[in-house]
């Protein structure tokens, strides 16, 4: 494994650093890493600068290759990482800049409770929630779906799936793009890819994917906290997942079709997991069209997360969700490409933005926005670890201009997985979670010490600098009291 | 003989053979064991056909793994013995194991994917050595 970043990384202002294109011949634009002095001088000693740099020779690429604060090394482009590509000007789509979980993402769900309601019977709802949502590896849901209707979701999006009354058609407006993107084909998804996840719509996965039952631990902007309904130690739950193997699979597929891209287009790659094409090519055209269907399986998948996690409430408390408040804030998707319209040069046009490890945040007036989330900006969620805390932002002008409408991800890992294992040797991390306040159950035995709060970086930090940035301004503070975890 | 090996986010493999066939055979094995925590108690109950095209040797290895992958995936299948032949376009193998028994298994980890991350496959003085990365 290489080393620190060698290059140049200089400061363009207090959050943010480039990496300028004179750094490396193949360069086609910058790199911009937005960070500040304290987070700068962990991700120089990372491969990720190298990443960004590789991205910026990318066919196509518009103003600069951008790396969010949460950046760290990734297959191809780093995780955080942010390009945009012009199909005019022979910009290709990338698998890369997408990643293996296609439409990972984060919701976050409202109750009317509040912190004195649940903790008393906090370690029941954790362990009902535990044991009615699936978690882990290959973990089979209760929802099937057969080959046909699997295509029909990815087709429809949370439509599909609120029409078969598993949720309710308000859903819709508070998920990223209605919970639906349009001209996907899911005939262009794989069989392979179909079965994979024709049993895991309504699983929650392994690795970092979790469920947290959180509370507004500080508030920051009482308008915009009290516009999306959020007060000081309301019960939260927050819902980070993806497409599962389904998703895998079209990325997968996408690699094996794209090997011969570079030659038959005619461009080079610095690394072979970057794979990509032009957008307009047979090969990209097929991709977009699979990612789509695909990303669309993904909001389903969480938006059958919530649906059990309502039940499971209603279960404990008694109450029906409706009566409980369970309304969605917010569903955001932090590994997809969309094409969006942007200004580039003072010029308006459309472009594919990557989003790998990275969150769109609309700012107030964005015409994309429903009317509710017109005059604050797109609310952002933001999970941290599950010791610490997470966030809710709310998307700035800032994003519009400076990274193509775009934010973090998350806290960024900041131990390798074997290496928080190592630490977490003699150690019980439930039972550490639990001093601190936090009932925590985990259905394999190594999830918790690899996902330890210590393996990431603070999240407070990363959540400073895009405030600073003007890429989303902080709302509200969450703190975890209870998680569950494949 | 194989070993994982710690990488940033994810799990690498490093296997050494003496000989090409073994080197896949092997890589099968290792895959296994990192979904597995007892590849040894897999019972060659039934089995699969391979048959993989392809004549540059690292994409070869990359996409048997990618095949098996996928079949356990789909099927819910482990597999822990490997037959590989190398013919002049590419391979056949046949897989033997059962379908995944979490008690006796004791499943360890999700592989997401098969990555070309540096990815290694060369010749060295008493075989071959391979390296790739796997997401987890």
């Amino acid at each position: 494994m290489k080393g620190a970043f060698a290059g140049p990384l200089e400061q363009v202002d207090s959050c943010c650093f480039r990496i300028p294109k004179s750094f490396r011949k193949d360069m086609l634009v910058d790199g911009l890493i937005f960070a500040n002095e304290k987070l700068i001088q962990s991700i120089r000693n990372d491969q990720a600068p190298d990443q960004v740099a590789n991205v910026a020779t990318l066919p196509g690429i518009q103003g600069a290759s951008l790396a969010m604060p949460d950046i760290h090394w990734g297959y191809g482009f780093c995780i955080g990482g942010v390009a945009a590509t012009d199909p005019n000007e022979g910009g290709v789509i990338s698998p890369g800049g997408v990643g293996y979980d296609i439409n990972c993402g984060v919701r976050l769900v409202k109750t009317n409770l509040f912190l004195d309601d649940v903790k008393y019977h906090l370690r029941d709802l954790i362990k009902a929630l535990f044991e009615s949502i699936p978690a882990g590896v290959g973990r089979s849901g209760k929802y099937k779906f057969d080959p046909k209707e699997t295509r029909q979701l990815m087709g429809e999006g949370v439509g599909y799936v609120v029409n078969r009354d598993l949720g309710v058609p308000r859903d819709l407006e508070h998920t990223e793009g209605n919970g639906f993107i349009a001209d996907g084909d899911p005939e262009m998804v794989s069989d392979h890819a179909v079965r994979r996840g024709s049993d895991q719509c309504g699983t929650l996965g392994s690795g970092n994917h979790f469920l947290e039952v959180q509370v507004v631990d500080s508030v920051f902007d009482a308008d915009t906290a009290k516009a999306f309904g959020l007060e000081h130690n309301q019960v939260c739950v927050m819902i980070h997942s993806g497409s599962r193997g389904l998703g895998y699979q079209v990325c997968d597929d996408a690699l094996a079709s794209f090997r011969d891209a570079p030659k038959k287009y005619g461009f080079v790659l610095p690394d072979r997991q970057l794979a990509c094409a032009p957008v307009d090519s047979p090969e990209g055209k097929k991709y977009i069209a699979a990612m789509r269907a695909a990303a669309n399986f993904g909001f389903s998948n969480r938006q059958l997360l919530m649906q059990q996690t309502r039940e499971v409430f209603a279960n404990v408390f008694g109450r029906s969700w409706e009566d409980l408040g369970m309304e969605l804030l917010y569903d955001v998707a932090h590994n997809i490409a969309k094409l969006e319209e942007h200004t580039v040069d003072g010029k308006k046009k459309m472009v594919w933005v990557h989003r790998k490890g990275a969150t769109r945040a609309f700012p107030a007036g964005h015409p994309e926005l429903p009317l509710q989330f017109q005059l604050t900006g797109q609310p952002v969620i933001i999970p941290g670890d599950m010791g610490r805390a997470s966030w809710v932002l709310a998307g700035s002008a800032g994003s519009m201009e400076r990274t193509f409408g775009s934010t973090c991800h998350g806290a960024g890992r900041a131990m390798s997985r074997t290496a928080a294992m190592k630490d977490a040797v003699g150690r019980r991390i439930d039972k550490e979670l639990e001093a601190r306040g936090v009932i925590a159950m985990c259905s394999s035995r190594n999830g918790l010490a690899e996902e330890q709060p210590k393996a990431y970086k603070f999240v407070d930090d990363v959540v400073d600098v895009v405030h600073e940035a003007n890429l989303s301004r902080k709302v509200a503070r969450m703190r975890p009291i209870g998680v569950i975890k494949g | 003989m194989y070993e994982h090996f710690e990488h940033t986010a994810d799990l690498g493999f490093r296997i050494k053979s003496n000989t090409l066939p073994e080197l896949f055979e092997q890589a099968g094995l290792c895959l296994f064991a990192a979904i597995v925590e007892r590849v040894e108690a897999i019972q060659p109950n039934l089995e699969r056909q391979f048959s993989i095209t392809g004549t540059e040797i690292d994409y070869l290895l990359f996409d048997w793994l990618r095949a098996l992958l996928l079949e356990a995936d789909e099927e819910k299948l482990v597999f822990g013995k490997f037959t590989v032949n190398l013919t002049d376009n590419g391979l056949t193998a046949t897989a033997w194991g059962e379908p995944l028994d979490d008690e006796r298994h004791l499943r360890s980890r999700e592989v997401k994917a098969i990555t070309y991350h540096e990815m290694l496959v060369e010749q060295t003085d008493t075989g071959w050595l391979a390296e790739v990365i796997v997401d987890i």
